[in-house]
C-alpha cells in the first residue's frame, strides 16, 4: 500500500463536499440511491422538464410522457385526477404555475413544456373567462364563425391567443385554422399551452414510447408523435371509443357564453387524457395567422365599454353590441427575420458555406477511468498525433448529448423477458415496473455524449459559388466536379482519423442535420423522435426545418441567451463560458482529462473547440516573431536606461526553451493548436442558468485550475456552436501543445454494464450514465461463466444489491434462490408482487435430513448430455465425479461436526476417507450410514462415531442426518424466488480459532457449507437453459475447505451449461482469490473497504486494476457520509467490473422500485420508528408463502 | 505528461517607452497608440460632417480620442482584445448593465440547406 493520495479521475462527486451547493447540484452528493425522496427532487432534470415536464411528473403522478410498456400485460390504470366538469379552465390555468408540484394537474392542462398533451378535449367554444374572471364581450362576427380574435387570456396562457408584449408566443386559433377539421370537441386543447404542441413533441428530453398495447386503451398513450412528424399535418386520429364524436359541423354562430357543450363531461373524464387529440397543426398554416394581439386589447376595452354600456341609466336603447373593426396592424411581425445559416449545403459527411468546405467526423467515446496511466498516456499521445497530422486546417471539435432512450432500452428488456412473472391483483404490473424504470431514467436525466469533429480544408472560389448558385436554380446544388475534387481530399483524413487513438469515422447526413439542430437549439431538449427512435420515419431536412421554430432573444451586456421552441413552448436560457487561463495540468496522473471534466455535474452540456493546428514551421515562425517582439522590449528598455521587468527575460526564455523543444523534438511536440474553446450550459431560468454556469466555474478553477471566462455578447458565442458559423470572439484564444489538446478528450466515457438488463444504478466517476446489468448476459452472449462476485466491508451494501438483483431477477420470471444466513432478505418474499411466487425457507426450524450432504449432490441424468457414445462417456465421467464431490462433501462435514482437535489427526482424515468409501456415493445415502461403516472399524473409528452421534445429540445437528425430506428439497418446487435463510443461527467469527468457537458456532460452519450445496441444488432440474439465479452471502465460510473450492468452481463452469448466474458476496475477497476460481469470475462489485489497505489491494486484484497507484483509496472513499450529517447513508456505491472488462464506480439506485427498499432494508431501526414489514415468515419457520 | 500552454509567451506586455533619446513619462501598450490614431480621424470625420470645416490642429479630436482610448483599454486585457470591447460597445451602446427584457434576435434558420446522401 502506497500513500499516494487518491485518483483524481475516479473519486467522483464528494459527498463530503457537493461541487456546488445550486439547487440544481445540490443533490450531487446524496442523490438517489436508496433514498427516499422522489427522484425528481432529488435531480432536478438538468437538461428537460424545464418547467416541471416528465420529471415532476415521474412519481407523483401520472407523467405527461407516454413510456414504453410491455404489451399483453394489463396496465395499471392511470388515475389522473379527474377534473370536475364545472370547473372552468381558469381554475387550470391558475395551477399552472404550480404545475412541477401538481402533475395531475399539469398533465390535464398541458405542461407549458410541451410535454404530452395528456389534456382531456375540452370545450373550446365555450370561452375561457378571462383573467377577471369574466368573459369577454366580443360579439361574434356576422357570419356566425368563430371570432378572429380569441378572447384575450392572462399571461398563463391558456386560450390560444397571441402572448403579450415579449412577443414570444403565437398561436393558433382552435377554429379557423383547422380548416377542415370542424369541430374542436375532443381535437383542441382549450387548457394546453398556447403554442401548437403536436403530440410527438415532448420537451421532457426524453421520448418515452408506449407499445403498440393490445390492451383496453384506458391507458392507451396518445399517439406517440412518429405518426405525424411535426410540421406535416396529420390526418385527424380516429376517434377514440371514450372520446366524444366530432361535431360534423361548427355550430352555426354559437354565442361563445351559451354554447353549450354535451361532451364535455365525457371529455374529462380520466380515460380521455389518452385520446389522441390533436392533430398537430402545420406550420404553414400557422404561419398566415392573423395577428391577434391588437385585436384581444380592443376586446378588452370594447368589453369594458360594452360593460359601461351595459350598466342602468347609462345605456341608450339597450345594449348595442360593439363593433368589431378591422384589426390594425401589429406592432410586432409574427416572428422575427429568419438568417439563414452559413452553411448550404450537406454532401455525404461534408458541409459546404460560401467559403469553406468541412469534412465531419464522428468520434467514438473512450473508457478513461481505471485504466492504467500507461494506456492513457499512449491514448493520448496517439489522438495528439492525429491532430499534429491535421496541420494546416481548421478544427472544431463539437461535443453534444443525446438522452438517454429508456423506451428502447425498456423494448430490449422486454424482448429479453419472454415469462415475466404474472402479477397478482393490486400489485404493480411488469408493465408498470418497466414504466417506473424508464421513468426514473428520463428523471435522472442521463445523457449521452456525442462528440464530432469537423476538418475545414478547402475553401471555395467564386466559380465553385457560382456553379453552385446555378446549380440550385436546377435542384442540384454544389457541383460535381467540386464534390468530385472534395472526395479526392478528404481520403486522406479518414486515413489520419480512423487510426488507433481516435477511431473517428464519418458522420452520416442524419447525424449532422442533429448536430445542427442541437447547435441552433443550444442546451434545448432534443426533438423527441430522432433522440431515441432509430426506425423514426423521418426525411431529410425534417430535422433542419425544424430549426424554424427556434427564436432567440438577447439583452444588452446579456449574461445569457434566451432560446425559445415555439413548437413546444419550451423555454432555455443558454450561457456560453470560454476557457480561459490555464495552469500546467499533469493529464494522466493527477487530472482528468480536461474537456471531460465537466460531465461530473449532472447537467448535460455542449462543448464547442475552435482551432487552428500549426505544423512545426508555423509554430516556430510564430515563436521566433513573438521572441523577437520581447527581446526588442527588452532592447528599448535598456536604451532608454531604464529596468527591464525581470518577466521578459523570464518569457524569452522560456520561448527559447519551447524553440529549442521544437527544433529537437519530433513533430508531434512542435505542432500547436491555437484556438477557442467554448463550453454552453442551459437552464430553464436565467437565474438556473447563472447558477449553473457558477458551479461549472468553481469546480474548474478549484479541480482543474483553469479559469473559465464568462464573456459578453453571449449570443454571438451561441452562435459559434452552429458548424459553419463564424468565429465569435477573437479573444481568449489559447495556444497549446497538440498534446494538452489532445488530453482534453471530449470523447471521455464510463460506461460499464450491458445495454439489456435492469437497471441498478449510475456511474458515479466522471460521468452519469445509467447502469444496467443482466446477470445472464455473460452466459447466453459473452459465453462465458457466470459467477458474480460481491466483496465489501459490513455494511457495504452487499446484502441489498444481492437482495435487489434477485428481486428483479424473480421480476423477470427467473428461477431465483437467495442463501440469506442471517435473514432480512426474506422479506422480500413478502412483497405484494411476490408473494403467490416465492416462499422462505429456515432452516434451523426444518426437518432433520434437510440438509444430508448426500443428497445436496445431484446426480446427472443422461437427458442432459448429447447423445452417442461422446455423450455416454461424459455422462459416466459426470456421475462418477458427482460421487467423488460426494464423498468429499461428507468427509468436509464430518470434519466440521468433530471438534479441531481430533480433526487435526493425521488418522482421523485416513478413517473419515475409509468410512465414505465403504458408503455408497449416491444421494439416497445418509451421514448415519457413515457413523456405521465407522463404528465397523477400529476403536479410533469408533470414538470417531461416538463423536459424531455426540453432535447429532443438537438440535441443528440433526440436519444432517437421517433421510432428506423431500417436501423440501424438491426439486420439482416451482416457486419463482426461495430464500434459504437461517435464523437465530450465530456465525463465528473466522479470526478466532475453531477451538474457541462455542458448539453452536461450530455447527454454523457446516450448515453454511451445506446450505450453500442447497441452494445450488435447485438449479439442476428442470430446463438446463432455463434462467436461474443463486445470490449466496457469507461466501467467506467457504475458504479453508476443499469442498468450498470445488463448490465455487463447479458453480461457475456450471453457470454456462445450467444458464446459472452465481451471485457469491462475501466479506473479503481473499476468499475469492484464495479458491482461485478468479479467471472464472466475470462480474465484480467491491463495496466500500477502508479499514485495510491489503484488502483493498486484494480487491482491486479482483477488478483487475493496477495496485499501488492510489485506487486503493478510492474503496475507502466509497460510500462515504458526511461527518456533519447526522442522517443515514441514503445510497451505496460500488467500484464494479463487468464481464468487458469495463471498472467503473457506480451508485446503486433501486429506489424506482416501489418499496423495494423499505423490504430490503437491513438497518436495526429504533423502537419508535416505523419499521419495515416484519419478516414473520423468517420467524415461523419453513413454511410456504401461499398467497 | 505535464501540459502547459504557451499563453504567457503570448502574454508579455509591449509598451513604447518613446522616441530613441526621449522616455516618455507615460509608457502605454503599441495597441493603445494604434487605436488612437484611429480614433482621431473617425472624430475628425464626424466633426466635420456637422460643420463641413476641418480643423488645423484637431484639438478636441485628439483630445476625445485619448479618452475615448483610455476608456476602451480599461477593459483590454490579453485575453480581451480591443476589438472585442469596441465591438461590444457598438452592440449595447444603449445600456450599462444587463435590462431584464430581452429583444428578439434574428432566428437562425437551417430550412434552406440541401442534404445530399452521398458525397458524390
Amino acid at each position: 500500500m502506497t500513500a499516494t493520495p487518491p485518483r483524481a479521475d475516479t473519486t467522483g462527486e464528494r459527498p463530503a463536499d457537493p461541487p456546488t451547493p445550486a439547487p440544481g447540484a445540490s443533490q450531487s452528493g446524496v442523490d438517489d440511491t436508496t433514498t427516499r425522496r422522489s427522484p425528481a427532487q432529488a435531480e432536478p432534470p438538468p437538461g428537460g422538464g424545464s418547467t416541471g415536464g416528465p420529471a415532476g411528473g415521474a412519481t407523483t403522478g401520472p407523467a405527461p410522457l407516454a413510456v414504453f410498456r410491455a404489451p399483453g400485460a394489463a396496465p395499471t390504470p392511470p388515475t389522473p385526477a379527474p377534473q370536475t366538469p364545472g370547473t372552468p379552465p381558469a381554475a387550470s390555468a391558475g395551477r399552472q404555475g404550480a404545475g412541477a408540484a401538481n402533475p395531475a394537474s399539469q398533465a390535464r392542462t398541458g405542461a407549458p413544456s410541451g410535454a404530452y398533451p395528456t389534456v382531456p378535449p375540452q370545450d373550446t367554444r365555450r370561452p375561457a373567462p378571462d383573467a377577471s374572471g369574466q368573459y369577454p364581450t366580443v360579439a361574434p362576427p356576422p357570419n356566425g364563425q368563430q371570432p378572429t380574435a380569441a378572447p384575450r387570456r392572462d399571461q398563463s396562457g391558456q386560450y390560444p391567443t397571441v402572448q403579450d408584449r415579449s412577443g414570444q408566443y403565437r398561436t393558433v386559433q382552435p377554429g379557423r385554422e383547422r380548416g377542415g377539421m370542424p369541430a374542436e370537441g375532443p381535437a383542441t386543447r382549450t387548457g394546453s399551452h398556447p403554442t401548437v404542441v403536436t403530440p410527438g413533441h415532448t420537451t421532457g428530453g426524453q421520448p418515452t414510447i408506449r407499445p403498440p398495447a393490445g390492451t383496453a386503451p384506458t391507458s392507451a398513450p396518445p399517439t406517440s408523435g412518429r405518426q405525424a412528424a411535426p410540421g406535416t399535418p396529420a390526418a385527424p386520429p380516429p376517434a377514440p371509443v371514450q372520446a366524444p364524436a366530432p361535431a360534423p359541423a361548427p355550430a352555426p354562430a354559437p354565442a361563445p357564453q351559451q354554447a353549450p357543450q354535451p361532451q364535455a363531461p365525457q371529455a374529462q373524464a380520466p380515460q380521455a387524457p389518452q385520446a389522441p387529440q390533436q392533430a398537430p397543426v402545420p406550420q404553414a398554416q400557422r404561419a398566415p395567422q392573423r395577428p391577434a394581439s391588437r385585436p384581444a386589447k380592443r376586446a378588452g376595452k370594447a368589453g369594458k365599454r360594452g360593460d359601461a354600456a351595459a350598466a342602468p341609466g347609462r345605456t341608450r336603447k339597450g345594449a348595442a353590441p360593439a363593433r368589431v373593426k378591422a384589426p390594425p396592424k401589429p406592432r410586432y411581425k409574427d416572428r422575427p427575420a429568419p438568417v439563414e445559416l452559413a452553411i448550404t449545403e450537406i454532401a455525404g459527411h461534408l458541409t459546404f458555406t460560401p467559403t469553406t468546405v468541412t469534412a465531419w467526423y464522428w468520434l467514438p467515446e473512450m473508457r478513461w477511468a481505471f485504466r492504467p496511466d500507461t494506456e492513457r498516456e499512449a491514448m493520448i499521445v496517439a489522438i495528439a498525433e492525429q491532430y499534429a497530422g491535421l496541420a494546416g486546417f481548421r478544427l472544431h471539435l463539437r461535443r453534444t448529448s443525446k438522452p438517454f432512450p429508456a423506451d428502447e432500452w425498456a423494448r430490449t428488456v422486454n424482448a429479453n423477458t419472454p415469462h415475466p412473472l404474472p402479477t397478482p391483483p393490486g400489485a404493480p404490473t411488469w408493465s408498470d415496473h418497466l414504466v417506473a424504470a424508464q421513468r426514473h431514467l428520463v428523471s435522472v436525466n442521463h445523457a449521452e455524449g456525442q462528440t464530432y469533429l469537423g476538418i475545414t480544408f478547402a475553401r471555395r472560389t467564386f466559380r465553385d459559388n457560382l456553379a453552385e448558385r446555378l446549380g440550385s436554380l436546377r435542384g442540384k446544388g454544389v457541383g460535381h466536379a467540386e464534390r468530385k475534387r472534395a472526395a479526392r481530399m478528404v481520403g486522406q483524413f479518414d486515413e489520419v482519423l480512423g487510426a488507433f487513438g481516435m477511431r473517428g469515422r464519418r458522420v452520416t447526413p442524419t447525424e449532422l442535420e442533429w448536430l445542427i439542430y442541437r447547435s441552433v437549439a443550444l442546451c434545448m431538449d432534443p426533438p423527441q423522435m430522432l433522440s431515441s427512435v432509430r426506425q423514426g420515419e423521418w426525411d431529410t431536412s425534417d430535422l433542419l426545418a425544424l430549426t424554424e421554430h427556434v427564436e432567440r432573444y438577447r439583452t444588452p451586456y446579456g449574461s445569457t441567451v434566451k432560446l425559445v421552441n415555439r413548437m413546444t413552448g419550451e423555454e432555455r436560457h443558454a450561457c456560453v463560458l470560454t476557457v480561459g487561463r490555464m495552469e500546467p495540468l499533469e493529464i494522466p496522473e493527477r487530472h482528468e482529462p480536461w474537456m471531460h471534466f465537466h460531465e461530473r455535474l449532472p447537467w448535460p452540456m455542449e462543448i464547442s473547440s475552435r482551432v487552428d493546428v500549426l505544423g512545426p514551421g508555423d509554430t516556430f515562425r510564430n515563436l521566433e516573431h513573438r521572441l523577437r517582439m520581447i527581446r526588442s522590449q527588452q532592447s528599448d528598455y535598456v536604451e532608454h536606461g531604464m529596468d527591464v521587468p525581470p518577466e521578459l527575460e523570464r518569457l524569452a526564455r522560456r520561448a527559447l526553451t519551447v524553440g529549442d523543444d521544437m527544433t529537437t523534438g519530433l513533430p508531434l511536440d512542435a505542432s500547436r493548436v491555437h484556438g477557442w474553446h467554448r463550453i454552453a450550459i442551459g437552464g430553464a431560468t436565467r437565474e438556473e442558468c447563472l447558477e449553473r454556469a457558477r458551479a461549472l466555474t468553481k469546480m474548474y478553477s478549484r479541480d482543474m485550475r483553469i479559469s473559465l471566462q464568462h464573456p459578453k455578447n453571449q449570443e454571438w458565442m451561441a452562435r459559434e456552436f452552429i458548424p459553419g458559423e463564424p468565429i465569435a470572439n477573437t479573444g481568449y484564444v489559447r495556444r497549446m501543445p497538440v498534446k494538452l489538446f489532445a488530453a482534453a478528450l471530449p470523447q471521455g466515457a464510463s460506461n460499464v454494464g450491458d445495454r439489456r438488463g435492469d437497471l441498478i444504478g449510475r456511474t458515479a466517476g466522471t460521468s452519469r450514465r445509467p447502469v444496467f446489468l443482466d446477470l445472464h448476459f455473460p452466459m447466453e452472449v459473452r459465453e462465458r461463466s457466470g459467477l458474480g462476485v460481491f466483496v465489501s466491508e459490513p455494511g457495504g451494501g452487499k446484502s441489498t444489491l444481492v437482495g435487489g438483483l434477485g428481486y428483479l431477477a424473480a421480476r423477470r420470471g427467473v428461477q431465483t434462490t437467495l442463501l440469506d444466513p442471517s435473514g432480512p432478505l426474506a422479506r422480500i418474499c413478502e412483497m405484494p408482487e411476490l408473494k403467490p411466487y416465492s416462499r422462505v425457507l429456515n432452516l434451523t426450524g426444518s426437518e432433520p435430513g434437510t440438509l444430508a450432504p448426500y443428497a445436496l449432490i445431484p446426480t446427472p441424468q443422461r437427458a442432459h448430455f448429447p447423445t452417442g457414445p461422446s455423450g455416454d462417456r461424459e455422462y459416466e465421467i459426470s456421475v462418477s465425479n458427482a460421487r467423488a464431490e460426494r464423498r468429499m462433501l461428507v468427509q468436509d462435514i464430518c470434519s466440521m461436526l468433530i471438534p479441531p482437535q481430533v480433526t487435526r489427526e493425521a488418522s482421523t482424515a485416513a478413517l473419515l476417507r475409509h468410512a465414505a468409501r465403504q458408503v455408497p456415493a449416491e444421494e439416497s445415502s445418509t451421514l448415519d450410514d457413515v457413523v456405521a461403516a465407522l463404528r465397523e472399524t477400529d476403536d479410533d473409528g469408533r470414538e470417531l462415531a461416538n463423536l459424531l452421534m455426540d453432535a447429532a445429540e443438537m438440535p441443528l445437528a440433526m440436519l444432517f442426518f437421517g433421510r432428506p425430506d423431500r417436501a423440501i428439497a424438491d426439486p420439482e418446487h416451482r416457486d419463482v424466488l426461495t430464500v434459504i435463510t437461517m435464523a437465530g443461527l450465530r456465525l463465528p467469527d473466522l479470526k478466532i480459532e475453531r477451538e474457541y468457537w462455542s458448539a453452536e458456532e461450530q455447527l454454523a460452519l457446516p450448515m453454511l457449507h451445506t446450505a450453500h450445496r442447497l441452494a445450488v441444488r435447485r438449479c439442476y432440474s428442470g430446463d438446463m437453459n432455463a434462467r436461474k439465479l443463486v445470490g449466496l452471502d457469507e461466501a467467506h465460510f467457504m475458504e479453508g475447505w476443499r469442498s468450498g473450492r470445488s463448490f465455487l468452481v463447479r458453480l461457475a463452469r456450471d453457470s454456462r451449461k445450467w444458464n446459472i448466474a452465481g451471485l457469491v458476496a462475501s466479506q473479503n475477497p481473499k476468499d475469492i482469490l484464495g479458491l482461485d476460481v478468479q479467471n472464472l469470475v466475470s462480474t465484480v462489485f467491491v463495496g466500500r473497504i477502508a479499514e485495510d489497505p491489503e484488502i483493498a489491494a486484494e480487491a482491486l486484484r479482483l477488478l483487475r486494476v493496477p495496485r499501488g497507484v492510489g485506487y486503493e483509496q478510492i474503496l475507502g472513499t466509497l460510500s462515504t457520509s458526511d461527518a456533519a450529517s447526522t442522517q443515514r447513508l441514503t445510497y451505496r456505491e460500488f467500484v464494479m467490473r463487468d464481464v468487458d472488462g469495463r471498472v467503473q464506480r457506480m451508485r446503486v439506485d433501486l429506489s424506482y422500485v416501489s418499496r423495494l427498499l423499505d423490504y430490503l432494508d437491513t438497518t436495526p431501526t429504533q423502537p419508535g420508528a416505523e419499521p419495515a414489514t416484519p419478516p414473520t415468515s423468517a420467524v415461523r419457520g419453513a413454511t410456504s408463502q401461499e398467497a | 505528461m505535464r501540459l502547459r500552454t504557451d499563453d504567457d509567451i503570448y502574454r508579455a506586455r509591449l509598451l513604447y517607452l518613446g522616441p530613441p533619446g526621449y522616455t516618455l513619462p507615460f509608457q502605454l501598450p503599441y495597441a493603445q497608440y494604434g487605436l488612437f490614431a484611429l480614433l482621431v480621424p473617425v472624430f475628425m470625420l464626424i466633426h466635420y460632417s456637422f460643420t463641413l470645416h476641418v480643423d488645423l490642429f484637431p484639438a478636441w479630436e485628439i483630445a476625445l480620442s485619448m479618452v475615448t482610448t483610455s476608456l476602451v483599454f480599461r477593459y483590454v486585457d490579453p485575453d480581451r482584445p480591443a476589438r472585442m470591447v469596441v465591438r461590444t460597445a457598438l452592440t449595447d451602446w444603449r445600456r450599462t448593465r444587463e435590462p431584464n427584457t430581452e429583444h428578439r434576435e434574428a432566428r437562425l434558420v437551417a430550412s434552406q440547406v440541401r442534404v445530399r446522401q452521398e458525397l458524390i
